[in-house]
């Protein structure tokens, strides 16, 4: 696994300058590098899909219903006679994006009260850690359930209800590191030159949590990205006729004998994004933790 | 270790109370009349004589201030009683009653299995890491974990109900319906485990007993089967738990898609039918029971294991 794959190989000044311009990017990890690839080709369909989808994803043709693969449908026609291909272009927008706010929503709460929690200590730590513990085993649907069935679904009810309870990892991580540069000599030297605490906390603290946070996240953008996928396949995200791959995936089941690509069609692309983001993080933590090593030998 | 137990109660009981004044709360947050809500579910006509709605909110208490209504809505709670739901006219305790089992019974098949494979798996890779099992058993963590449930059930039912025709592919009739549901949920927590106990037996098996018992002349396998396994998996206990809590309420999808009827589908109609009093009993039920497994893992975590104390299980 740890195959340089570059054939110049560079002098160490250079590399070092490199990783230090392109930071977590630069990870040489080969899961990271095809996670990205596969997650640049994903949100690139999902930012450019007006422009790339061959067909009108609404343009119904009821004559040409549930038609299989063929050269001008590439992936046939669903139930209405709608181009597959061009709504599943589309239809990752909802999705990646209420993923996306969401982790990065959850990343900021969670972090900010996982370093108070782990700087501060005492009573803060001890109430904030409790509360983690106790959230972090409900599940983010049943929330989610739950403020939809009172606010009805939005954009706003679905992040909320998913950053809710999708902070307690960020704030548990974002704490055990807290705690272990708590004790480094710096933080030492910058409380007897007597630094304010926000000061310690955003000048020593955040920037030690990032690379790690940065892991844990794309972890958790797969996570949602299935979870908010679920939501739309209860029917309970975006509303037909948009088109939506949870929604696809849902609509698919009545044809799932006679047309099963209907039906494996979307489920692949949430598996492909996912897949993608999973990657990405596994890499991160790869190489976070070979640094690790090296940093104690 | 009485100080650790006592204040996980305390906490414990704050966070009752605060579940208990949220799902009070859901019916006035969803903004409408709750004694016309009431009124709607009984006679479905739209035109309600505002007469009529007045009477049943001085009959059902709804014109007196929010803190009584709340500790009269507590007291009935506590016994069990949260009113009856719109949709079915059934007592809602009943019917949490009833789909808390289905929903055991799921979760405890889809987890037990998931431990049956993660335990083993895990702690041949933590064995060799590098190696092959190691390198398969990455690539299937990650694979599962980024497998969507919702696609893998109609995959599932098309190939062994449709196609080979020897599961069915919904209901809950018989132990046969029971497992392509338990099937599709153990996916990712079959995933976390193996994860979770690899890392726990990494730690194990660097730890200086493990060399002691070597240099007794055991072999590997007899080291890790007679000492190693005992202690790699405290963390996966812990983490049964916690799987076992999210799972009592948060196995929406496959219980719609299954049509098993448990916990998660009951909320899922409740949502969609707008039933408040189905909506609140579950959502005390499911966030109540899963904080109360949580504290009670973890108070068995510290009483079982006295160097946890203080730390936290890290």
């Amino acid at each position: 696994m740890d195959i340089d794959m570059s054939h110049n190989t560079p002098t160490p000044q250079r590399r070092a300058r490199l990783a230090v311009i392109y930071g977590f990017v630069s990870s040489r990890h080969w899961t990271f590098k095809v996670g990205a690839l596969l997650l640049a080709a994903v949100l690139a369909m999902v930012f450019f899909a007006p422009w790339i989808a061959p067909y009108d994803p609404g343009a119904q043709n009821l004559i040409h219903r549930l038609q299989p693969p063929s050269a001008s449908h590439w992936l046939g026609t669903d139930h209405l006679g709608r181009d597959v291909l061009s709504r599943l272009i589309v239809g990752g927008q909802f999705t990646v994006t209420v993923a996306a706010i969401t982790v990065v929503f959850s990343l900021v709460v969670g972090t900010l009260i996982g370093v108070i929690a782990g700087r501060v200590g005492g009573l803060v730590d001890e109430v904030a850690m409790r509360v983690v513990d106790l959230l972090i085993s409900v599940p983010d649907v049943v929330v989610a359930i739950f403020l939809i069935g009172v606010f009805g679904s939005n954009y706003f009810t679905l992040i909320l209800s998913l950053t809710l309870v999708g902070w307690t990892p960020f704030a548990r991580l974002a704490r055990a590191l807290a705690k272990e540069v708590n004790s480094r000599e710096y933080i030492r030297a910058a409380e007897v030159l007597g630094m304010r605490r926000s000061f310690v906390i955003f000048r020593h603290i955040i920037p030690n949590t990032i690379r790690p946070i940065a892991a844990v996240s794309f972890l958790r953008f797969g996570h949602k990205l299935i979870t908010v996928g679920g939501l739309s396949y209860l029917g309970l995200g975006v509303q037909p006729p948009n088109p939506d791959w949870g929604l696809m995936l849902a609509e698919a089941q009545p044809y799932l004998e006679r047309v099963p690509l209907l039906m494996i069609a979307p489920g692949a692309v949430i598996f492909i994004a996912a897949l993608s983001v999973t990657w990405m993080g596994h890499g991160m933590e790869i190489e976070r933790r070979r640094t690790g090593k090296q940093d104690k030998s | 270790m009485r100080k650790i137990v006592l204040q996980r109660f305390t906490i414990l009981l704050v966070m009752l109370f605060l579940v208990s004044v949220v799902a009070f709360c859901l019916p006035l947050l969803s903004g409408g009349d709750p004694a016309r809500a009431i009124m709607l579910s009984r006679v479905s006509d739209m035109n309600l004589a505002p007469e009529a709605v007045e009477a049943l909110r001085r009959e059902l208490g709804l014109d007196r201030p929010l803190m009584a209504q709340y500790l009269s809505w507590l007291g009935s709670a506590l016994q069990g009683d949260f009113g009856y739901s719109f949709a079915t006219r059934q007592p809602v305790s009943a019917e949490i009653g009833r789909a808390l089992g289905v929903s055991i019974i799921l979760a405890l098949s889809a987890l037990g299995v998931a431990l049956v494979v993660a335990l083993p798996l895990g702690t041949m890779a933590a064995m060799r890491p590098g190696g092959k099992v190691d390198g398969f058993t990455t690539l299937l963590i990650q694979t599962l974990v980024a497998t969507p449930e919702y696609w893998f059930a109609p995959v599932s039912i098309l190939i062994f109900a449709i196609w080979l025709g020897f599961l069915p592919s919904a209901g809950w009739e018989s132990w046969q319906s029971l497992i392509l549901p338990a099937m599709a949920l153990m996916l990712r927590p079959m995933a976390y485990f193996t994860q979770v106990t690899r890392a726990a037996m990494r730690d194990v098996l660097e730890a200086p007993y493990i060399t002691a018992a070597r240099a007794r002349g055991l072999s590997m396998n007899q080291a890790v089967l007679h000492h190693g396994v005992r202690n790699g998996s405290m963390p996966v206990v812990t983490f049964f738990a916690l799987w076992f809590a999210g799972l009592l309420g948060g196995a929406v999808v496959i219980e719609v898609i299954f049509a098993v009827p448990g916990m998660g589908r009951l909320l899922y109609e409740a949502v969609v039918n707008r039933d408040v009093p189905m909506l609140q009993g579950g959502f005390v039920a499911i966030v109540g029971l899963s904080i109360v497994i949580n504290t009670i893992a973890d108070v068995l975590y510290v009483v079982i294991n006295p160097a946890m104390r203080g730390s936290h299980g890290h």
